[in-house]
């Protein structure tokens, strides 16, 4: 019988031979691998396991990852563009997590039957949106702080927190 | 004969009967404790005139305005009787059991009604329908736009006393309509227009500092989609005209914070074949304390290129009105491929000043001669240029309303309030102003396409993709009810299907003949 616990070990019960403890916090590379496969609110929970966890969830590569692995056809050159304006986490975050649940949920009430939005596959143009809305929240960053970035979304994406008025 | 065999019907109800019916009770002893302070009440009526006293708090504290209105009539009510006191009170506050459902009507409703002359208006609010609280909302309504377009008919004809205590009439009106939403608050700020115009007709428009111009246009950019849409389109056409191009110049006709620029720089950074080396030449008004607010956007935008790798060149041209830039400002190389971008700027010069004439047609010449590759125009799709007062009137209170429904979705109130504050300068000038000071000049695309057309340019169909674009970014508004539509290749977006700004785009007509 395996059992995880808290603390991310994995121990075998009822083990009749001495076998070495597999603990994921000696396996990144294996926690990576799994946190690749994590949708965005499982990763957001992931980075509040414990500090190391932490680090990990928040690495850029893993939240590119996320916004993108799902896109046909995969956009190139967008990188060093995202990591200019902020970041996949803050692209996540305050772009893409928004429109798609926005749109997913147009998508569904219009009857394609899709309800889990992880697998849907964006269009170019949806993908081009985000972006283009990124861009406008780092200006008003820009703006606001005077020629310094702050944190907080800038106040013309405010509307894509709110939820939808259906 | 007891207290509630009054007019009171809501609320109530379900314990008025009891004073008579009970048994039991000695229903006939006066509380002596409230006696000694002067009131009388019967012992068995206490716990529901604490009831509806609390109840006659809880309206007071939410609606003042209604009690100020009540401050003013010289109607007494004894108060030592407390039990008819609190009732004659919460009849006077019209409270019904059930709030009032102000979005069952839209305003155009209460407009349109008023304008068939259909509805017999009763100034006369029936205090025995009170569990109606909304047929009370809705006469109000339907009357305070009546008189409206009376008092718009007096100015119109020059009948300036009758408008003044016209006036006077609408203010009292509003009082017993809701102020914050539907009716109530377009007619407000339509009332407070034609107020600054009969009374005040020198000072009548707001006075606009560059800086707060800004920042309410900001306000209004987050608050409602109108300016989104104008830059996402912009953005797609210019986009597609400069595809292929390596040197480009884009002029701006009213720069603000540049709002409109991040999504281009973005999108010719991510281009297949790499960015092309992008001016950009902002025209806005000239800053008041020596501060160059035109460099320090440029600035920024700079900042913004350099961040995601676009060769970027900025220039600002401080001009205070459009037919005050000569081309030779604007240092339009040969070589380079050239967007001009006009979002709500042209209507403001077609103004005429009896000497020079409309500065409308030159400007439009020196466009052409700047021979560009795509001219993008976006303008309020209105008819508030009409020659006759109270044709303008008509169509602002329509278009306005309309404007005021789709803002009433957005819930952050300081934005909303400062958008409101934007609309309401576009109002304030649309009605009173004359002559060159009237700058919102509003004209719908039929006239602009024959205005272009004359003046040397062809139409360019937005593609699809402006289209999908346009729709995407409405379905993320939390909104519902505003809608894009295609009008022969330009772009309208609109709130339930009435259109209320247009994007075209335009492009020089090429010269057939080689002289004139």
């Amino acid at each position: 019988m395996v059992n995880l616990l808290q603390n991310g070990d994995v121990c075998m019960e009822e083990l009749k031979e001495e076998t070495p403890m597999f603990c994921i916090n000696d396996n990144e590379d294996v926690l990576v691998e799994i946190l690749r496969r994590l949708d965005g609110r499982s990763l957001g929970s992931a980075a509040c396991v414990c500090k190391m966890w932490c680090g990990i969830a928040r690495n850029d590569a893993l939240w590119e990852h996320l916004c993108f692995r799902h896109v046909s056809p995969p956009p190139s050159g967008v990188r060093p563009v995202v990591m200019a304006l902020g970041g996949y986490r803050r692209l996540y975050m305050v772009c893409v997590r928004p429109v798609l649940s926005r749109l997913g949920r147009m998508r569904v009430r219009v009857g394609g039957g899709e309800s889990d939005l992880v697998s849907r596959v964006w269009t170019r143009q949806e993908v081009e949106l985000s972006l283009s809305l990124f861009c406008v929240d780092y200006y008003e960053r820009l703006l606001g702080g005077g020629g310094k970035l702050g944190d907080a979304p800038a106040s013309s994406l405010i509307f894509l927190c709110k939820t939808v008025n259906v | 004969m007891g207290p509630y065999d009054s007019s009171v019907s809501a609320g109530s109800s379900s314990s008025s009967g009891s004073s008579s019916s009970c048994s039991g009770k000695p229903a006939d002893t006066i509380d002596g404790l409230l006696a000694g302070a002067g009131y009388r009440v019967r012992s068995s009526e206490l716990r529901q005139v604490a009831q509806r006293l609390a109840r006659l708090e809880t309206v007071m504290v939410n609606a003042p305005t209604e009690v100020s209105h009540l401050a003013n009539d010289a109607v007494h009510y004894n108060p030592s009787d407390l039990a008819s006191w609190v009732d004659s009170l919460l009849s006077e506050l019209h409270q019904p059991e059930i709030a009032p459902d102000p979005s069952t009507f839209s305003d155009l409703n209460y407009i349109a009604h008023t304008q068939a002359g259909h509805v017999l208006v009763n100034p006369m609010v029936s205090h025995r329908e009170l569990s109606a609280g909304t047929e009370i909302e809705e006469d109000s309504g339907i009357r305070l736009v009546h008189v409206l377009m009376t008092c718009a008919e007096s100015v119109h004809r020059g009948e300036l006393s009758l408008a003044a205590s016209l006036i006077e009439e609408l203010q009292g009106l509003l009082t017993s309509v809701d102020g914050e939403r539907g009716i109530g608050k377009v007619a407000g700020y339509f009332i407070d227009a034609l107020s600054r115009r009969v009374f005040a007709p020198q000072g009548a428009s707001l006075a606009d500092s560059a800086f707060e111009n800004a920042v309410l246009y900001h306000h209004f950019y987050e608050a409602c989609p109108y300016l989104k849409f104008a830059h996402f389109t912009a953005n797609q056409a210019i986009l597609e005209a400069f595809s292929g191009h390596d040197c480009v110049h884009v002029i701006d006709f009213n720069l603000m914070h540049g709002l409109q620029w991040p999504a281009l720089i973005q999108a010719l950074a991510l281009r297949p074949g790499g960015p092309p080396l992008l001016r950009l030449t902002g025209i806005g008004p000239p800053s008041p304390d020596g501060h160059d607010s035109l460099r320090e956007i440029g600035l920024r935008l700079a900042e913004l290129a350099r961040s995601v790798n676009v060769r970027f060149a900025f220039r600002g041209v401080a001009a205070s009105r459009l037919d005050d830039v000569k081309p030779w400002m604007l240092q339009v190389n040969p070589k380079e491929v050239v967007a001009v971008n006009s979002i709500m700027q042209l209507h403001k010069l077609l103004g005429s000043d009896p000497s020079r004439g409309s500065p409308i047609d030159p400007v439009l010449g020196w466009i052409r001669n700047l021979n560009p590759k795509i001219v993008m125009v976006v303008e309020q799709e209105a008819n508030h240029n009409q020659p006759e007062f109270l044709d303008r009137f008509t169509e602002a209170l329509h278009y306005y309303s309309t404007m005021f429904d789709s803002l009433e979705a957005y819930s952050a109130q300081l934005e909303k309030s400062l958008a409101e504050i934007y609309i309401q300068r576009e109002i304030c000038n649309v009605v009173c102003c004359e002559g060159l000071a009237r700058v919102e000049r509003h004209e719908p695309l039929v006239k602009w396409r024959d205005r272009l057309g004359g003046a040397g340019f062809t139409s360019l169909h937005l593609g699809s993709n402006a289209f999908k674009q346009a729709s995407m970014l409405l379905a993320l508004f939390s909104a519902e009810g505003y809608c894009v539509e295609e009008n022969e290749g330009c772009l309208t977006l609109g709130w339930h299907s009435r259109p209320l700004i247009a994007a075209s785009a335009w492009q020089a007509m090429p010269n057939i003949h080689s002289h004139e």
